[in-house]
């Protein structure tokens, strides 16, 4: 096994070098053997990267001590699905997965139907094997997946039991999914710089690839949210934390990026600048992963002090160097044929202050996260920057950002109208200003969530306004009813409308967020029966119990959960006693009601069964996770194909002799 | 002047906004990073000032008065210097021995830390423990002095 385990990698390593010189040996010489050869090669990294997964899946599954990635993550007591989630539990695991998916969609790049007999899938390829070479010389020299050990151990370390949890089983996959996707437009957009094909035809093939990307990455950071929030028992679901800053940046790059391509598309405008974001949101990637593998920052996630940060940073230079080289010496040519801004207030003004704001967000998560790298650097002195400098500089950002989002659907292509705006914000605006008032009379006194709250109604409202009046012309035409119409129209434009609900979720989320404005905390040490009273709650500490839970104990408490005089039933919060874990675990226990969440954290416990806990009330959260299944909707809406979907564009570029 | 000139002057003028917002929130939102040598050392210098530190929790020190909520611990370097820290709030998950603990706070004129925020660094998420930290009878010993019956 250890063998064949080895074989996979270190051939896979040789195979994507030998694919690569024959690809450019076919470019140079235009000849289509050396390409085929390379294709049949790629197919053939892919088969070896899916022969790795099995077996490393097989060995975590059956227990095979002896493998040193196997011993370090599993035991045998580990259920069968953290046994399986192992594999990205660990440097060299989650690494195989990365790989194995930047195979699976190089593969499915190389030979898609779309891409037949186009010049531009050889060029493509090549990019995305320069990557693959990189992560089989990572898997093959410095942290390898199959290594075994000199003494073969009767029992695995066990799974740390924090990540023992359903979001380790979904939180790294959709994040890598999200992550590797953005190599395919990036190896998209260098090739179309190669070929000096400058049209829109690298944006319109990768749109589908760019959504999926974008919504993996949205689904990786929400479920990662969502796990912090059920099971640190932090009472948070971001702590702007390096690792989750890292996946963040790349996020508002790609939201950026996914809106200034219409632009192009459109106008054939902002070209260079498509080109520059595509290029920055894959390089945050690979920052992404120096960062949290490098071990370089302060951060509550473990990192390896290993120097795989090093590779990582080094192969980041080089192919931003090379993207950049292309970028500067194709600039010429990528600035012909580009359009201008035909009026100040338009909807391609709009959407370049939309991006001009995402991309200054990123800089300002950037800036926090690195500076006390640059601080060290510079004045020798490590200085961190914590929440309350994220919370200062991006709570005006979002808030603008979601502004934006209110109006920039609605203000017309070109040149917007002052009747055209008046129709369309007049009543949204009014409605709002009256929420805002009621707020403020309800005594909520603080700006921002004032504004927040007013901003996130106007959103709603236009977007709604735009769905009633576009109905109502439809029907206007069509004499449907209101249902048909409105279906109707939104699966004709399934991008506008895939768009407008991913809008929606976005208010939704936001709407949590600017909720946690309100949240309440105690502690507190009770002796049973005694009472703890937070906000409308009065919580009666019962009984301190223990259970087994299979081969784990759990300390538990009940609570009497009591509102106005209400009597709400029980809450059981508890410590988990894992087998091979020396300290129990948190599990929080969530009283969730889309108006709060009541949180509950069983801390510790005496001799005498005094317990502490903590309590907290989280006004609004479930908006979040439901505003992210909106999101995520929106965007399967936005790329679903069938007789409305996207019609292939046509490649326009100069002719090559090899496909 | 071109329009895209000028709209991408304006643009540039949120950019430069943004950077403004950045360099004025820096200063008051951050604080420094000081090995525990360095504080040992210094103490008089960081007085009032924000600091993080870090450091291997030292099991046996732990003190934690359940009806005040107070935690007191020490915590140590790879060189042994030691730094005692008090803590209104209680400990987080993975408390044990030897873990990496991150503070934020103040040091006070008796060199005593006074966290406002006491974290462990999650374990082993991308690199595990040693393998000889690992004890198959830890669990039943723990079960012994849980001593907590169902009731």
């Amino acid at each position: 096994m250890h063998v064949i385990g080895n074989i996979t990698i270190y051939l896979a390593f040789f195979l994507s070098i030998y694919a690569f010189i024959v690809y450019i040996l076919g470019i140079n010489k235009q000849d289509q053997r050396f390409i085929d050869s390379g294709k049949g090669a790629t197919m053939g990294i892919f088969i070896l990267a899916s022969l790795s997964m099995v077996l490393m899946f097989v060995l975590l599954g059956t227990s095979q001590f002896q493998f040193e990635y196997v011993a370090h993550y599993t035991s045998s007591d580990l259920p069968l699905i953290y046994k399986l989630a192992a594999l990205w539990a660990g440097n060299a695991g989650s690494l195989l997965l990365w790989t194995f998916f930047l195979t699976m969609y190089s593969a499915m790049v190389t030979f898609s139907k779309k891409m037949k007999r186009n010049p531009m899938t050889p060029y493509i390829t090549s990019i995305l094997l320069l990557n693959i070479m990189f992560f089989y010389f990572i898997l093959s020299f410095v942290t390898q997946p199959f290594a075994i050990l000199e003494n073969t151990p009767v029992e695995g370390r066990g799974l740390n039991p924090m990540l023992q949890d359903p979001g380790m089983v979904f939180h790294p996959v959709t994040l890598y999914l999200g992550y590797v996707g953005l190599a395919v437009p990036f190896a998209f957009a260098i090739a179309s710089l190669i070929v000096k094909n400058m049209d829109a035809f690298w944006i319109q093939m990768t749109r589908r690839w760019t959504i999926i990307a974008w919504a993996f990455l949205t689904l990786g950071n929400v479920i990662g949210g969502y796990w912090a929030y059920t099971e640190l028992g932090w009472g948070g679901y971001w702590a702007w934390d390096p690792v989750e800053n890292a996946s963040f940046m790349p996020w508002l790059t790609v939201t950026a990026y996914l809106h200034s391509v219409m632009i192009q598309e459109r106008k054939n405008m902002l070209k260079i600048w498509n080109l520059s974001l595509i290029i920055l949101s894959y390089a945050l990637t690979l920052f992404g992963t120096f960062l949290v593998r490098s071990g370089v920052l302060t951060s509550v996630h473990a990192f390896g002090e290993t120097n795989l940060g090093a590779y990582f940073l080094v192969f980041m230079a080089f192919m931003v160097i090379f993207s950049m080289y292309l970028l500067m010496s194709r600039y010429q040519l990528i600035k012909k044929d580009t359009g201008q801004f035909e009026a100040y207030v338009s909807k391609e003004s709009s959407f370049l202050i939309n991006n001009l704001i995402l991309l200054g967000g990123t800089f300002a998560v950037f800036w926090g996260t690195v500076f006390p790298l640059v601080s060290e650097a510079v004045r020798g002195t490590k200085v961190t920057v914590g929440v309350p400098f994220f919370n200062t500089v991006m709570s005006p950002i979002l808030l603008s950002l979601l502004f934006l989002m209110a109006i920039c659907p609605l203000i017309a292509w070109q040149r917007a109208s002052f009747k055209n705006i008046k129709d369309k914000f007049l009543i949204p605006a009014i409605i709002s200003v009256a929420v805002a008032i009621v707020i403020v009379v309800m005594g909520v006194q603080d700006a921002y969530p004032v504004l927040g709250f007013t901003i996130i109604t106007f959103m709603i409202l236009t977007h709604l306004v735009e769905f009633i009046r576009r109905t109502r012309a439809r029907r206007h035409v069509t004499k449907e009813a209101v249902p048909v119409a409105l279906f109707r129209l939104m699966i004709r434009s399934r991008r506008r409308y895939g768009g407008y609900i991913v809008h929606l979720g976005i208010a939704l989320i936001a709407f949590g967020i600017v909720g946690a404005n309100f949240d309440v905390e105690r502690m507190d040490t009770l002796a049973i029966g005694e009472t703890l009273t937070i906000g409308d709650y009065t919580l009666t500490y019962e009984q301190l119990g223990q259970r087994s839970d299979g081969v784990n104990e759990s300390v538990f408490a009940r609570l009497a959960i009591e509102k106005h005089g209400r009597d709400l039933g029980y809450i059981y919060p508890e410590r988990v006693f894992y087998l091979n874990w020396e300290e129990p675990s948190t599990e929080v226990a969530v009283r969730s009601t889309l108006r709060e969440d009541l949180y509950v954290v069983l801390s510790g416990w005496e001799e005498d069964r005094r317990a502490t806990f903590q309590v907290k009330i989280n006004p609004l959260v479930q908006w979040i996770w439901i505003g992210s299944f909106v999101l995520v909707l929106g965007a399967v809406f936005a790329i679903w194909g069938g007789r409305y979907g996207q019609v292939n564009p046509r490649y326009t570029g100069p002719e090559r002799n090899v496909y | 002047m071109k329009k895209n000139t000028k709209v991408i002057l304006a643009g540039s003028l949120i950019f430069m906004s943004i950077l403004v917002l950045l360099i004025t929130a820096t200063p008051t939102s951050s604080g420094a990073e000081v090995p525990i040598n360095h504080l040992n050392e210094n103490g008089k210098e960081y007085e009032e000032k924000y600091i993080t530190t870090e450091g291997f929790l030292i099991e046996n020190s732990v003190v934690w008065n359940a009806d005040a909520i107070e935690l007191q611990f020490d915590i140590q370097d790879e060189e042994g210097h030691k730094l005692s820290v008090y803590y209104h709030g209680v400990q987080p998950d993975n408390f044990s021995d030897d873990v990496i603990v991150i503070v934020h706070g103040y040091v006070t004129s008796d060199g005593i830390f006074e966290a406002d925020k006491v974290q462990t660094r999650c374990p082993s998420v991308y690199e595990g423990e040693d393998p000889e930290d690992y004890d198959p009878d830890i669990h039943r010993e723990m079960d012994r002095q849980l001593n907590i019956d169902d009731d």
